[in-house]
């Protein structure tokens, strides 16, 4: 058990360490975020829209547009050179390797995920005041899942003649469960109203994140072998 | 009885081989049979049977698009077979199992390594991969071996492709495999980096270890091999043991045979 | 089943269930009675959700047919999977097409995001991802798998995406009266329902015995031309 989790660390560790080394991914959801929220500040008439109404959803928006410049270049460096060849050689089991992947993602995503809360909080004058600590949760599970679908379809996508272009066309119509839970969730935080409220939806962004990481794990090995 | 031998600076550290561990079946390291690789409709390697004894070399010499690669893949588990089987040591090479990985070390031409990691991150990766405890000590002692041990902070895409063949050696026989494959490993290496090759392949000769190597390096290729096989068309179309040939003789049969005169 | 006995009897089950179709709409348009709220335009009802049923049925079935290839290899599987995935974007197709026009005549509006139609278009993209993956591989093996995990997700990602689908209904309802398919109907459009749900299904299955069987002898062929290579 200690060899798996000492696998899947060290995966997670390579991935993060070249992501800070080359701050590819990171520097093109970064960028996206901000400027997104820039760009949607202009796209609302506030005469006619209050900010606060639109914001939890161009939030999730951001997220999934941005989220997928990253996750869609998982494989991309290994595919490169021909690194993943060598991971999938090893003794670590294909399992590993996806939770490794997605969580590694995570962190990237998650990361994002704050920034572009901070971004749009500012840009938009949003008062998360209470619910804020319920807000970030509902974006990690949102996030999870969001990953694990977009790790495991980049997979596939990577290794089609289409690369990357495939990705949304496979992964956005899973998403919008995601989706309508996760900006039904935070519009109504945003907004002030109790957690009770929105408790059955945070369970079932949960549980659709779970499902998501599950049937990743199980599915991976199905699409990286050779 | 296993005999440990601790890595020093100047050996791989290679162990001998634990015989209890040992599948008797007179020795027999690698086997396959019947193995075939199809593409859609190419098919890349068409029914190849393969049986090797601990400590035996084989060289396998063929023109491009004979299927070298493919079978080389299918050997090292990470390719598999449209049919057949390979066994290490008597146990299969199944997809869903996890041991029997640290049995094989693989060559490949397309390194393995990642750019911006340094020399030493790349081993130290590996290792964890393979489980291996030791990696403080492991890793300054084959990055010596290899000639690196002054570039293990450097990062793998600063080096040059030599080099770079010198840190995929050392990965490959990083966990001490029984079997080793090499993809075409002399290919655009110079003369200091050839001369790593070739003595790590005689240690792991003398060792007795079972290396089958591919390459188009006639002389390297025949220096060490004690068997000898060349394919085409996804087959061997001859194979026999290494009986001393020079080169040039050497090289008329091969013509001959993938010419078919044979 | 040889590939001729299935050759015959989906053609059978395809007559059978065009037949169907026909007592079908007579029952539909002619025999049931007329829905209080909505009037006439509610009768497509009957022909749009057992459509809307197939295509569930075929990537469930795909689903099934997908796990068990990726477990078992057996090429059979997989072709069970590309028919049924088929069969399915045929008829998620039909309700897509039918349903704006209807919804153009009998509401005014050419869509609406009533949570059938929403998960049949949804499903719709789910199937021609299926098909965008298997052919964009160089080695047809991998397309296969890879069609396999999407049709698998997919139908995991269903439940989820009706349930997400109906609740959000639920916060925006539209201008359109909501229509009476809950669990309670009266019983001859209850019967009008069930009738037809077994006709599409006999249809389906019609079709996909048809296109197995072709698919069957289609590979049959391939093999024969590659050995003979």
């Amino acid at each position: 058990m200690s060899t798996y989790l000492s696998q899947v660390w060290v995966i997670v560790w390579k991935d993060l360490v070249l992501e800070m080394r080359s701050r590819e991914r990171i520097a093109a959801m970064g960028a996206f975020a901000v400027l997104a929220g820039v760009l949607f500040n202009f796209s609302i008439d506030t005469t006619t829209t209050r900010p606060q109404d639109v914001a939890s959803g161009l939030i999730w928006m951001t997220l999934i547009f941005g989220g997928l410049l990253g996750v869609g270049r998982t494989f991309h460096l290994e595919a490169q050179d021909g690194a993943l060849q060598g991971v999938l050689m090893s003794p670590a089991p294909k399992d590993a390797v996806f939770l490794a992947k997605t969580a590694a993602n995570f962190v990237l995503l998650y990361v994002v995920s704050l920034l572009v809360l901070g971004v749009f909080g500012l840009f938009f004058g949003l008062d998360l005041g209470p619910n804020l600590g319920w807000v970030v949760v509902v974006l990690g599970l949102g996030a999870l899942g969001f990953v694990a679908l977009g790790t495991l379809f980049a997979a596939v996508s990577t290794g089609t003649n289409m690369g990357e272009t495939l990705l949304p066309v496979l992964v956005f119509p899973l998403l919008v469960p995601m989706v309508i839970y996760g900006v039904g969730t935070t519009t109504r935080l945003i907004n002030g109203r109790p957690f009770d409220e929105v408790e059955g939806n945070v369970r079932m962004l949960g549980a659709f994140a779970l499902a998501a990481v599950a049937a990743g794990a199980v599915l991976f090995r199905y699409v990286v072998e050779d | 009885m296993t005999d440990e031998v601790s890595p020093s600076a100047d050996t791989l550290g290679l162990e001998k081989i634990d015989r209890d561990e040992i599948d008797h079946s007179n020795g027999v390291v690698l086997q396959a049979e019947g193995l075939r690789r199809d593409y859609g409709s190419v098919v890349a390697v068409d029914g190849v049977d393969l049986t090797m004894e601990e400590g035996e070399f084989l060289t396998i010499f063929g023109p491009n698009g004979a299927g070298k690669s493919s079978l080389l893949g299918m050997l090292g588990g990470g390719m598999r077979p449209t049919a057949g089987t390979v066994r290490v040591r008597g146990q299969a090479l199944s997809f869903s199992e996890h041991d029997w990985q640290h049995r094989i070390g693989m060559l490949s031409h397309r390194g393995f390594l990642y750019g911006r990691l340094t020399v030493e991150e790349n081993l130290r990766f590996y290792g964890t991969l393979f489980g291996l405890r030791d990696l403080d000590e492991r890793v300054p002692a084959r990055l010596a071996r290899v000639g690196l041990a002054e570039r293990a902070r450097f990062e793998v895409r600063q080096l040059s492709h030599g080099m770079r063949q010198r840190l995929s050696l050392a990965r490959a026989l990083l966990h001490d495999p029984d079997v080793v494959l090499l993809d075409e490993p002399y290919t655009g290496l110079d003369p200091s980096a050839a001369g790593v090759l070739r003595s790590v392949l005689g240690e792991l000769r003398d060792g007795r270890r079972t290396v089958v190597m591919v390459t188009h390096n006639l002389r390297e290729g025949l220096a060490m091999a004690t068997r000898l096989a060349v394919q085409v068309s996804g087959r061997f179309a001859w194979e026999g043991s290494n009986q001393g040939l020079g080169r040039e003789e050497f090289e008329r049969h091969y013509h001959d045979v993938v010419e078919g005169r044979v | 089943m040889s590939t001729a006995g299935m050759r015959r009897g989906g053609t059978t089950l395809t007559l059978l269930g065009l037949l169907g179709l026909i007592a079908l709409y007579w029952m539909a348009f002619f025999w049931v009675p007329t829905e209080v709220n909505q009037g006439v335009v509610q009768r497509i009802f009957y022909i749009h959700v057992p459509a809307a049923w197939t295509s569930f049925l075929a990537i469930g079935f795909a689903a099934l047919a997908s796990g068990m290839y990726l477990w078992l290899r057996d090429e059979r599987l997989d072709r069970a999977a590309l028919c049924a995935v088929e069969g399915g974007l045929i008829f998620a197709t039909l309700v897509l097409t039918t349903g704006p026009l209807w919804g153009k005549i009998a509401w005014g509006t050419y869509w609406t995001w009533e949570p059938r139609l929403t998960l049949t278009l949804l499903l719709w993209f789910i199937f021609i991802g299926y098909f965008m993956v298997r052919n964009a591989t160089e080695d047809p093996e991998k397309g296969k798998r890879f069609a396999a995990v999407v049709a698998i997700v997919g139908a995991i990602d269903i439940p989820f995406i009706h349930l997400s689908v109906v609740w959000f209904r639920s916060l925006h309802p539209e201008p359109v009266v909501a229509r009476p398919d809950g669990p309670t109907l009266p019983g001859d459009m209850l019967v009008t329902l069930l009738f037809g749900v077994l006709v599409f299904t006999v249809l389906f299955f019609g079709l996909f015995l048809f296109r197995y069987a072709v698919e069957g002898l289609r590979a049959e062929a391939d093999l024969r031309a590659r050995s003979a290579a």
